[in-house]
């Protein structure tokens, strides 16, 4: 049995668990967790997430089951990976399209894959092995990324696309990540939005970002959203219908009650956008 | 193609120093540094929260050249973040017992084994009550150390520790945190054939028993009942398993 997952969610962070598990906000419809933060761990963050699922319904984000990898999966962990998704009740999982490992090593972080034919080609097919393994659906999250990969920053959302027909996918849009990508590689980041096929969002992420003194914006969940990445999400809103948006926060984490106002403004812009007045 | 600029984009974020041919062959040279920078930057956090007494105690341009030695002859095989301070410590430990003060590898032990204690497994579901005909079952976080120096003493004497033969054993207290208790030789190592043989409490108590030459009489049985009392209070002691008939 899964969830029902809609309206405004947040992510489970250590850093502001303790008061939002304390508060238990209704304004926070639903939350976000890393499940490599909780596999085989105990403590305060099994802990955490018990007391989590007593309130909310979950969605899980996967930040190293990497879609862009040549290598072939850790057959384990993926059994691991679903055994761990499946007892969450979760209507959907989701992973970053980057590259995130080589060799058996890992990065830790979100490198870019380049945007073209052989990527995507890779890409869909390992999120096809992914899905199939977990046996949960599997939503594709476009990522940023900061050197080119592409002809031009629109080739992006080809690219995206591509990989999303060719695994017949479900898709995580990141708006700020779009955002992000335009202000970096000069593209109107609504044009990127005109060519995602909206059927296949199932949830929209919003975040926050970091501006370098030379201009770089930086994607480091470490701001408040800015006003740009809010309008953004309303241009976005208004296509895809009520689908639901999660508030990412991973660093420089504020106290609960400036994460509670930002989520309400993402009540206003949901509600004003698509229309549906009694949610949340 | 994909592989090769893969293995590039591995070698400028891990390499002592990117080549200019890699950055050549992932294009926008600069842009490619920042990742270096984010990759590194990343993983320096964690390690320097997990190991933070031991890279004061160092110094940060030699706690610094270790990670970077290791990034550039190991670098993360775990896809866990809080695993990446153990394989560090399992690369740079050896190296700082051949380059630093004694104590140093022992309080760089003592600090990983603390951090992998608070972000240890979960403990199995169902445990039988403890029993002297059972096989213990122990929290899964448990860790027994055997140091030279009393390294969880803090804060860190301003010249450093004096030798000390020291055992503890680092459990999760039930704020989730990483807690050193001191253990007697025998306490030690009754908790280490709990974890690591077969046999019932019984069993395992008459073989440490007579590896210490210590009689089973009445003072023993009386400090026996005390130590498990407090290892069940703790949670370091869960329970037992009936042995398979
Ligand atoms: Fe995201």
């Amino acid at each position: 049995m899964t969830r029902d997952v809609a309206g405004i969610g947040l992510g489970l962070r250590y850093d502001l668990a303790t008061e939002l598990l304390e508060r238990q906000p209704k304004s926070v419809a639903w939350l976000e967790i890393h499940p490599e933060n909780y596999i085989d761990r105990g403590g305060r963050y099994q802990e955490m997430l018990e007391l989590a699922r007593e309130d909310w319904p979950v969605v899980t984000h996967g930040l190293s089951t990497c879609l862009g990898s040549a290598e072939p999966f850790d057959a384990s962990y993926l059994k691991g990976l679903g055994t761990f998704l499946r007892d969450l009740e979760i209507p959907w999982h989701s992973e970053h399209l980057c590259l995130g490992g080589v060799d058996d090593r890992f990065f830790h972080d979100l490198l870019p894959l380049p945007f073209t034919e052989e990527s995507a080609q890779m890409s869909s097919q390992r999120l096809i092995e992914v899905r199939d393994a977990i046996g949960v659906p599997l939503a594709l999250e476009n990522a940023s990324y900061y050197a080119p990969q592409g002809p031009d920053g629109l080739a992006e959302a080809d690219f995206v696309v591509e990989v999303l027909q060719k695994a017949d996918a479900k898709l995580l849009l990141d708006v700020n990540n779009i955002y992000v990508n335009g202000r970096n590689f000069d593209f109107d980041p609504k044009a990127y939005i005109d060519k995602i096929p909206m059927e296949r969002v199932v949830q929209i992420h919003v975040a926050g970002h970091f501006v370098r003194d030379d201009g770089l914006r930086i994607d480091t969940h470490g701001e408040p959203v800015p006003d740009d990445v809010y309008e953004l999400l309303d241009y976005t809103l208004r296509k895809t219908g009520p689908v639901p948006v999660l508030l990412e926060r991973d660093n420089n984490v504020p106290p609960l009650d400036d994460l509670l106002s930002e989520v309400d403004e993402l009540w206003k812009i949901y509600r004003n956008a698509t229309g549906i007045v009694d949610a949340g | 193609m994909l592989a090769d600029r893969a293995k590039a984009m591995q070698r400028v974020c891990f390499g002592a120093e990117p080549s200019e041919a890699d950055l050549e062959l992932l294009g926008s040279r600069e842009r490619w540094l920042v990742y270096r920078d984010l990759v590194r930057n990343r993983l320096n956090t964690v390690i320097g929260v997990a190991l933070a007494r031991t890279k004061s105690a160092i110094g940060e341009d030699a706690f610094g050249r270790a990670v970077d030695e290791w990034f550039d002859t190991g670098s993360p095989k775990t896809r866990y973040l809080r695993y990446v301070p153990s394989e560090l410590s399992e690369f740079a430990i050896p190296i700082w017992q051949l380059t630093e003060t004694p104590w140093v590898a022992d309080l760089a032990g003592y600090e990983i084994s603390a951090w992998e204690v608070r972000h240890g497994p979960r403990n199995p579901e169902s445990v039988g009550e403890f029993a002297f005909d059972k096989k213990p079952v122990l929290a899964a976080a448990v860790k027994v150390l055997r140091l030279a120096y009393p390294v969880h003493e803090r804060p860190t004497p301003k010249k450093g520790y004096e030798p000390k033969p020291t055992i503890l054993c680092l459990y999760r207290d039930g704020n989730h945190k990483a807690v050193p208790q001191i253990l007697n030789p025998l306490a030690a190592d009754l908790l280490e054939a709990w974890r690591t043989t077969d046999q019932t409490v019984a069993e395992s108590v008459q073989t440490v028993a007579a590896a210490h030459n210590t009689d089973i009489g009445p003072t023993f049985i009386e400090k026996l009942s005390t130590l498990i009392t407090h290892f069940i209070q703790e949670g370091i002691l869960l329970g037992g398993h009936s042995p398979p008939s």
